[in-house]
């Protein structure tokens, strides 16, 4: 740049000086407005809305579908779509390095590629449509960055699509802008109604996609957070891997009734020389790789078995808080799981089939899992959802599929009856008879939600009558 | 007696002339998008604040990471607000520094004499970028884990010294100990020194250049 030009832009400095204002407190005035509000904006976020809870790592589990931060979900696609390039696509590193390398290395030299000394909007057609062109496209790339490139039924369909929107046509749109700008000396007004119309073809498409790209299930991200959830949750593992061989509280020496395990001797894990003497870290490895030398099976996701890291941990914390002297049980994890029912006192919802479904059944009945559309998360969709809703709680009923299935009956198929249309819940062992009781009795006496509808159906057992089923 | 104060401590300190270096320039007639570089080194500031607070029980390694955490979360008094605002802080963050930069680019601010502020803006953006990279792995749960095996892994598709790359990013050929603690001393110290260094530098230059003008259709 000659001296005669950056004369002229300090001059033009100047008078914008002359007409200008002060730091402080004119600029210094928005700039605290505009942090105050982002400060807001961040406490709300943090408040309401706040870090959603992940299960901790496991390098076992292969199955996880790694995903970046958001940030970088636009590069993400941006590999992937440049993946279906036959052939080019192979080369991994032209879009991991070389793509984002030339992208960077023209944003960090842009003011000695740009040297023009113009700095109006009218003057600058070309970069500014490279870079509208530039933006669209990583808003783009982020929003369809779940959206799958191959659809269930093999379809490249949205494959096609997302790589014309994403690569095809951006690329293109750029080449042309610089031909137009190098080669035919087009006008601005031109320029930039080029690189709408790209922009626009790019947002039509991805909007297709988007569309009909399929939905996502939803994901299972049920977290202890608190000792005493994890302590629940640890227990509700235990009593499903564990309590077949070391029994409810870990006393078991000789193992009893387990096939190809009878009579072997283990020490009783809740004794002070196993709780004293293995570290957390040692019990997690004992439960995830077992004791194969002492027949017991691993149980780690590690080992090809089912049992995340931190399902692994929350059996540990478990037997820590339950049963090691060091540790001070919470009083909350130490309350039975609803109150005990007297003889006619009427369950209810809120009080007892709540924790009851909490602890046993929403962790299948919920939306994203298959349970033949049968929700349980609240009062209204356990009595009106399900494929067998017709049948399944009926008031009064001992027929009720509901009652049926968690007694160890299943439901079989009216048209094929050798085939079960509903197996027994929950699937993998019995409830337990307090529990099967308390459910019963809420469906006999037409399943009152709150605890003064129950109280109100409470009939005082005489004292020769047979109590209430 | 103020008065007697504030001019002792003038005299030794030079607070008139920080006053009229600093405060009182004249600037061009300002404009609302002007607002975001002061907005970003307000979220660096908060980060910075509320990251020290997460250290006192934070732990950088795979055993207690995830627990030190969840202890944040729910053992410490207002743990999670300060979590909270680390964690929105750092999005928001991504997207002001992103668009101050696309302010820039849009009112051609980068031109003469501020080339040398464009050039340390695009490493400011670069690093809190290496910052969002760094901070993602610390809670040590599955998405970060992922996430930072996946990123490390096109960090290692570089020709030649991928390899390289990739066993300095992890510390080895895995995802290990090692790397949470190289991650959490980039995240700590390395990029915050790097970051605080490019900021001074770049407010510096602000101030001797001045903001530029909005551009009018005569510039």
């Amino acid at each position: 740049m000659d001296d005669k030009s950056k004369k002229q832009i300090n001059n033009r400095y100047e008078q914008e000086l002359n007409k200008g204002e002060f730091f402080w407190p004119d600029s210094i005035f928005k700039d605290v407005i505009v942090s105050l509000g982002i400060f807001v904006l961040v406490l709300l976020l943090a408040t309401f809305v706040g870090v959603a809870p992940e299960p901790k790592a496991d390098p076992s589990d292969s199955t996880y579908i790694p995903r970046p931060e958001w940030y970088f979900l636009f590069l993400f696609k941006f590999l992937a779509l440049y993946g279906q390039i036959p052939l080019l696509g192979k080369i991994e590193w032209l879009a991991t390095v070389l793509i984002p390398g030339i992208a960077i290395g023209i944003l960090t030299l842009l003011p000695l590629i740009e040297k023009s000394p113009q700095r109006h909007y009218s003057k600058r057609a070309l970069p500014l449509s490279i870079m509208a062109i530039m933006l669209v496209g990583i808003v783009l790339l982020t929003l369809t960055s779940e959206v799958p490139t191959v659809s269930e039924d093999g379809s490249t369909l949205l494959g096609l699509l997302q790589a014309l929107a994403g690569l095809a046509i951006p690329g293109a749109g750029m080449i042309v802008l610089l031909l137009m700008s190098y080669v035919f000396k087009s006008s601005a007004r031109l320029m930039a109604w080029t690189a709408g119309l790209v922009a626009l073809s790019m947002i039509l498409i991805s909007g297709t996609v988007l569309a009909f790209a399929p939905e996502r299930a939803a994901e299972d991200t049920e977290v202890a957070t608190t000792i005493v959830d994890q302590i629940f949750a640890g227990q509700d593992l235990y009593s499903i891997h564990c309590v077949e061989c070391h029994g409810d509280d870990g006393k078991v020496e000789v193992i009893e009734g387990v096939e190809g395990l009878e009579g072997e001797k283990i020490t009783p894990i809740n004794s002070r020389d196993v709780l004293y003497t293995v570290t957390d870290s040692a019990m997690v490895e004992v439960i995830a790789y077992g004791r194969p030398n002492a027949g017991m099976p691993p149980f780690g996701k590690a080992y090809g078995a089912e049992l995340s890291k931190s399902e692994i941990d929350y059996i540990v914390v478990f037997m820590r808080y339950m049963w090691d002297d060091r540790f001070e049980v919470p009083q909350e994890a130490l309350k039975p799981l609803f109150p005990p029912l007297a003889k006619g006192e009427v369950p209810s919802y809120d009080v007892h089939i709540q924790p009851i479904v909490k602890r046993y059944c929403v962790s299948c009945h919920r939306a994203g899992k298959e349970n033949n559309n049968y929700l349980m998360t609240s009062y209204e969709e356990i009595l009106t959802t399900g494929d067998n809703v017709d049948y399944n709680i009926i008031a009064g009923d001992e027929a009720s599929y509901f009652l049926q299935v968690i007694q160890e009956t299943p439901i079989m198929n009216p048209e094929k009856p050798d085939e079960e249309l509903i197996g027994v819940m929950p699937p993998s062992r019995a409830l337990k008879p307090n529990v099967v009781g308390a459910l019963v009795r809420w469906i006999m006496n037409g399943m009152p939600r709150t605890a003064e509808q129950a109280a109100g159906l409470f009939v005082p057992p005489a004292p020769e009558a047979t109590p209430t089923p | 007696m103020w008065k007697k104060v504030y001019e002792w401590m003038d005299e030794r300190l030079g607070l008139n002339e920080i006053y009229t270096s600093l405060l009182d320039r004249p600037e061009p007639k300002g404009n609302w998008w002007n607002t975001l570089g002061s907005a970003s080194l307000f979220l660096f500031l908060l980060q910075g604040l509320t990251g020290i607070f997460l250290t006192v029980y934070y732990t950088p390694s795979p055993d207690h990471a995830y627990d030190s955490i969840q202890y944040i979360m729910e053992g410490v008094a207002y743990g999670w607000l300060i979590r909270g605002i680390h964690h929105w802080g750092a999005t928001l963050m991504v997207i002001v520094v992103f668009v101050h930069m696309l302010r820039v680019f849009v009112t051609a601010s980068f031109k003469y004499p501020r080339e040398l502020t464009w050039l340390i803006g695009i490493g400011l953006l670069l690093a809190t970028l290496g910052m969002g990279f760094t901070g993602y792995l610390l809670p040590w749960n599955q998405r970060a884990y992922w996430a930072t095996t996946v990123g490390t892994q096109i960090a290692g598709t570089v020709p030649f010294i991928g390899e390289f790359i990739l066993k300095a990013l992890r510390g080895g050929p895995d995802l290990s100990a090692l790397t949470l603690q190289r991650f959490f001393s980039a995240h700590i110290w390395m990029l915050p020194a790097v970051l605080a260094g490019f900021i001074g530098v770049h407010l510096y230059l602000i101030i001797r250049h001045g903001e530029s003008h909005w551009p009018k259709r005569e510039d």
